[in-house]
């Protein structure tokens, strides 16, 4: 057939309409420089202090990346003044993890990565120090000595921010926090016949049960229970901490060859009869219709979101939503109270180490700006920055200085958000500390897939069945992948064995002291 | 694809002079090659090479040592359930979406085809929107238009007493993936139905005005006359969709990124998870993700290579069309 | 199936006095209306959705905002650098176009008409590559553009998309160009015209339909392209293309949805203008691509 003839018009045409939208572009870019919002009643919150170290001229905007979240909300106040007062530009991204885990090694990977950043959840810290990501604090911050001994003991742990002997990671923030508290909305409780509170969770039962009224008694326009369910972690997270209520004596450790892992026993436990009930327990909630539907497509923000907006009335996540909610929202009224436990029980919550792992930010090992990294990094290892830090995010990301988390201004219900993770969580033993040669393990222990989260959400969804049987299955895989791990970290000079992992004096209703 | 009929010819006068002899006198040939082969050769004939190495190797990306390893990527790959999941969803994804827009796309352009019809231009033009549509845009959409809680759909199946529940399109295991196909249709129908317009403009206006003599109804003319005019574009058009729909990655990383637990992984979301993107406490795993693109280079090179020979077949059947 | 049904009506009512072909007309244009209003609600959904408040966008309601906001627009445009980004798909777009129109139609002249040694080689090299799926070249694709200093560049994302279709462009060009007349090159040998102008100046103005179904297919390609600016500029904030700027304004701002829809109609309103404008060649260059 004859194609339809296309005269001189065509060129001219398409070069005069794409240069004009170029050039609206162009007007739209200069027009689309940052407005930064900034909060005074929040950035009063923060002082600067004075440059700790000679800086150089900065080399392009000096850039940093965490999860945000509440982190976000003291950065985005933090780092305009920060800026103004060094007299550089400073770019801040708060990405959500699963962003993270692909993000960063790009950016490692095609020299793009920003000066400091927090490490993808799960990424052991001793990978990122043998692939290079990573560069020591120690010729970086200034009086390294005096300002590391001004962190509470236990803050620098082997194998969590240190390797072999070199500090890689600022432990800025405490791990001691419950990330799958219970957090509610008062106008969908009262449509229950419960009341927790702060010292009266739920059981099990009643926890189902209140799910169930929620969903019934609001006539449909709400669902009783929500999770960010496309968010891995949030399965494991929950599903370990209900397990922790009901005796389970383990943590889900940021590095994954320790997941799981009964510190008294050494054994992988996530096929106990603990984990099974608690699953089993998420399932009872699934099969009575009272989970807000599409979870699998919402992460753990959207989730929390819907709650504020009163389409589900709990949520099991951790302190951070209480500041966000505030900020939000001041009229939203909810409360908060421990994770539900089985009738009769009252586990603690474990976590693996003092120093929360995730927020542990890094200095890049090609960073263009490692003098302003050290700068921040000093700052906020100090009381001024720490109680700043406490002031603006309160209690979802603690202070590590404890003097901080007094001293900062946070609402009634915040000091009340900290005092109950005071009595609920307990730091389990650190194997590295005792046994420097599993940081080698860690770094060489290669994670099954599907992994725990993987496993919870597969289960979820029905596209695994029989609760028992695949943890127990995960359970094999673990095994294998830490004792290969184990085998290969001999291999290399590690010197461990599995028994390192066995603390036979460790009761886990009270923090481990080595 | 006139292009791959072309007849190479070897010119017999030539082969009496010496060979470098002919590559000088063709040296201005190959100034005209130049551009065109450093993009070929980089971007193509290069990463295919680089490929099969990296498949041979463990090797994490971040300048860590390289190590040899010979097939063991291939081994595991052919025992790693996620990969061979992927791999099949990948090619049902093709089975499901290629004839259904190939359908869709065809009914629409017979209609269209009426030059009658004055506002035939105005729907090909809705129809080609989401063409143009970024697929971050469409994902949101869809996001949003799917939602089980109060989404637009879920309301109207759920006003219409369809269901009990909200239907959660994209997260449910069992609906995800064809979920995903539908809204490849919708998006890409457009273009196809531009090849069926222009498939269909082959058809002389005289057989239709002669059919309508003979007292032909329309649909007769269509299935009897019209359609066998343009099956031997089916096969083109297939060959083009079908390549279309092994590349759906934009679509499903920016929607579900191959969840939930994996439901709808294809295959590049599959490589692009253990290269880029990998989750928990996984490194990169390069020399794995490589072997993967390997193995499903190889298995999209076969069967274009069934596909040609189709249409070849479908043409030397129909020489008029060539 | 506007037709099917005509049809069986057709069975009880007389032909002439009902169905007409005006008629008949008619029905078609109805029922087409109605599924391609269908066809574009979900986008229409959208741009209604950006001008509402977040819990109104989830409380059910209908087309027509409640109570219409603007907010969304500031803080897309703000906090989602659509100009930006808006900019720097164009360049990758426009650059991409140039270069792979230009190289393919060489090559695919040389390809189609000189009888140089080694073509029927290269011939079958491109055959043999003419369909590979971007998983397979991606990490190469990525590595060679970082050793090469251009992993963080647009010049590299735009070359490395000029890659993605060369192969079936330059097969396009040689089908096309082997068909013209000999008789076109020997005149213009006659008149003592070098390879180069002849190729210049006869052969690559006749080819103009093949190079609007070049032009149009890259610039459909490289607008819609993800997987690659995904790898080279996810992390580098500053050269997000729009596909990869809405994503990770997505993965930001998850919550935002009014902020998502209002960046999401800021992106498309200028592309669905500009291609109202340039339909015609649009369709032009897609059917060519059938037509051969």
């Amino acid at each position: 057939m004859s194609i339809r003839r296309i005269d001189g018009l065509s060129r001219r045409a398409f070069l005069a309409s794409s240069s004009a939208f170029a050039l609206a572009a162009l007007a739209g870019r200069s027009l689309a420089q940052e407005v930064k919002n900034i909060d005074p009643s929040l950035a009063e919150k923060i002082p600067i202090a004075d440059p700790s170290l000679d800086l150089p001229p900065a080399d392009g905007p000096f850039r940093w990346l965490d999860s945000g979240g509440q982190k976000g909300v003291f950065y985005r106040q933090f780092f305009p003044k920060y800026a103004e007062a060094r007299g550089i530009e400073v770019v801040y991204d708060g990405l959500p993890w699963n962003e993270i885990a692909t993000v960063l090694p790009l950016g490692i990977r095609n020299g793009s990565a920003p000066d400091a950043f927090n490490l993808p959840n799960g990424m052991p810290p001793a990978v990122a120090v043998a692939e290079g990501w990573v560069q020591p604090l120690d010729e970086l911050i200034p009086d390294f000595e005096a300002w590391k001994a001004g962190f509470p003991a236990g803050s620098f742990v082997e194998g969590v921010n240190v390797i072999e002997g070199k500090t890689y990671g600022l432990p800025y923030t405490s791990e001691r926090r419950c990330s799958s508290l219970l957090l509610f909305n008062r106008k969908a409780m009262e449509l229950t016949e419960f009341d927790p509170g702060p010292d009266s969770p739920l059981t099990w039962d009643q926890f189902r049960k209140a799910a169930a009224q929620i969903t019934e008694n609001s006539g449909g326009s709400m669902f009783g229970l929500i999770m960010g369910g496309n968010q891995g972690n949030r399965w494991s997270a929950n599903l370990v901490q209900l397990a922790n209520r009901a005796g389970a004596a383990c943590a889900s450790s940021v590095a994954g060859c320790l997941t799981g892992v009964d510190y008294r026993t050494g054994e992988i436990v996530i096929d106990s009869d603990e984990f099974v009930q608690a699953m089993e327990l998420l399932l009872a909630i699934r099969d009575d219709g009272s989970m807000f539907p599409g979870i699998m497509s919402l992460n753990a923000p959207q989730a929390r979101a819907f709650v504020e907006q009163g389409g589900a009335g709990m949520i099991l996540q951790g302190p951070w939503n209480v500041p966000i909610w505030e900020a939000n929202n001041p009229d939203f009224d909810f409360g908060f109270t421990a994770t539900p436990a089985p009738e009769g029980k009252d586990g603690k919550t474990i976590v693996d180490a003092l120093p929360s792992a995730a927020n542990t930010m890094y200095v890049n090992a090609a960073a263009k700006n490692p003098a302003y990294a050290a700068d921040v990094f000093h700052y906020m290892g100090t009381l001024e920055g720490q109680v700043a830090w406490g002031n603006v995010v309160g209690p979802s990301d603690p202070p590590i200085f404890p003097k901080a988390a007094e001293e900062a201004e946070m609402s009634e219900r915040s000091k009340a958000v900290i005092a109950l993770q005071e009595k609920q969580v307990r730091v389990s033993p650190v194997v590295y500390a005792r046994s420097p040669g599993f940081t080698k393990v860690a770094q060489l222990y290669e994670e099954p897939t599907p992994n725990l989260a993987n496993v919870v959400q597969g289960l979820y969804t029905g596209q695994l069945s029989g609760v028992k049987e695949n943890l127990s299955k995960l359970k094999g895989a673990m095994n294998a992948a830490l004792d290969k791990a184990i085998a290969d970290a001999n291999a290399e000079g590690a010197n461990v064995r599995r028994e390192d992992l066995v603390y036979s004096d460790w009761d886990p209703s009270v923090d481990y002291a080595s | 694809m006139s292009a791959t009929e072309l007849h190479i010819s070897h010119a017999p006068a030539a082969t009496r002079q010496g060979l470098a002899a002919r590559i000088w006198k063709s040296r201005i040939d190959y100034l005209f090659l130049v551009p065109g082969l450093l993009i070929f050769g980089a971007f193509i004939v290069w990463p295919l090479i680089a490929s099969e190495y990296y498949s041979l190797l463990t090797w994490t990306g971040f300048g860590a040592a390289k190590k040899f390893v010979g097939l063991q990527n291939y081994r595991e790959l052919l025992q790693d359930e996620f990969f061979l999941n992927a791999f099949k969803r990948s090619f049902l994804f093709t089975l499901a979406t290629v004839p259904l827009q190939m359908f869709i796309s065809l009914v629409f352009a017979i209609l269209l085809n009426n030059k009658l019809l004055k506002l035939s231009t105005l729907f090909r033009t809705m129809i080609f929107l989401p063409v143009v549509t970024p697929v971050a845009v469409i994902a949101i959409v869809i996001a949003l238009m799917l939602s089980p809680f109060n989404g637009p759909i879920n309301g109207l199946l759920l006003d219409a007493g369809l269901f009990e529940r909200a239907v959660d399109f994209l997260g449910s295991p069992q609906l995800v993936l064809w979920t995903l196909a539908g809204v490849f249709v919708w998006k890409w129908t457009g273009v196809t139905l531009i090849y069926w317009l222009a498939a269909l403009q082959t058809v002389p206006d005289e057989l239709y005005e002669a059919a309508k003599l003979d007292g032909v109804r329309t649909w007769q003319v269509t299935v009897f006359v019209v359609l066998p005019i343009i099956a031997p574009f089916a096969v083109v058009i297939g060959l083009i969709s079908a390549i279309a729909a092994l590349n759906v990655f934009p679509l499903i990383q920016s929607t579900t990124q191959g969840g939930p637990f994996f439901a709808s992984e294809v295959m590049e979301v599959f490589i692009f998870r253990i290269a880029f993107a990998p989750s928990g406490g996984m490194v990169p795993q390069l020399g794995y993700a490589s072997a993967a693109g390997v193995l499903f280079g190889l298995a999209v090179m076969i069967l274009t290579i069934f596909q040609i020979v189709a249409v070849r077949r479908a043409r030397r059947k129909d020489p008029a069309n060539g | 199936m506007a037709d099917v049904a005509l049809s069986r009506s057709s069975a009880i009512t007389s032909r002439q006095s009902f169905l007409n072909p005006r008629r008949r007309r008619l029905i078609t244009s109805v029922v087409l209306a109605a599924i391609c209003i269908l066809w574009v609600y979900p986008l229409v959904w959208m741009v209604s959705a950006s001008f509402k408040s977040n819990s109104e966008i989830f409380a059910g309601g209908g087309l027509i905002p409640e109570n219409p906001t603007f907010e969304n627009f500031v803080r897309a445009w703000h906090e989602a650098n659509i100009g930006a980004y808006f900019f720097n798909t164009l360049f990758v777009t426009v650059g991409s176009v140039l270069i792979t129109t230009i190289s393919a139609a060489l090559m695919g002249y040389a390809l189609g008409r000189r009888p140089f040694p080694g073509r029927a080689a290269l011939f079958g090299l491109m055959l043999f590559t003419l369909f590979i799926p971007q998983g397979y070249t991606i990490i190469p694709v990525f590595e060679l553009l970082s050793n090469l200093g251009l992993g963080q560049s647009l010049w590299g994302l735009m070359l490395a998309t000029c890659g993605h279709s060369i192969v079936i462009f330059t097969l396009l060009f040689a089908g096309y160009f082997s068909q013209m007349p000999k008789e076109l090159e020997e005149a213009s040998r006659m008149d003592g015209v070098g390879p180069v102008k002849t190729f210049w100046y006869v052969m690559l103005p006749l080819s103009k339909p093949i190079i609007v179904t070049v032009v149009v297919m890259q610039t459909l390609q490289a607008w819609n392209d993800f997987l690659l600016p995904l790898v080279i500029t996810l992390a580098n904030p500053a050269l997000r293309t729009l596909s990869v700027g809405i994503y990770s304004f997505r993965g930001e701002h998850f919550i935002d949805w009014g902020g998502m829809t209002a960046g999401s109609t800021i992106t498309i309103v200028p592309v669905i203008i500009l291609f109202l404008f340039l339909q015609r060649y649009f369709i032009d260059g897609l059917a060519g691509a059938v037509k051969g």
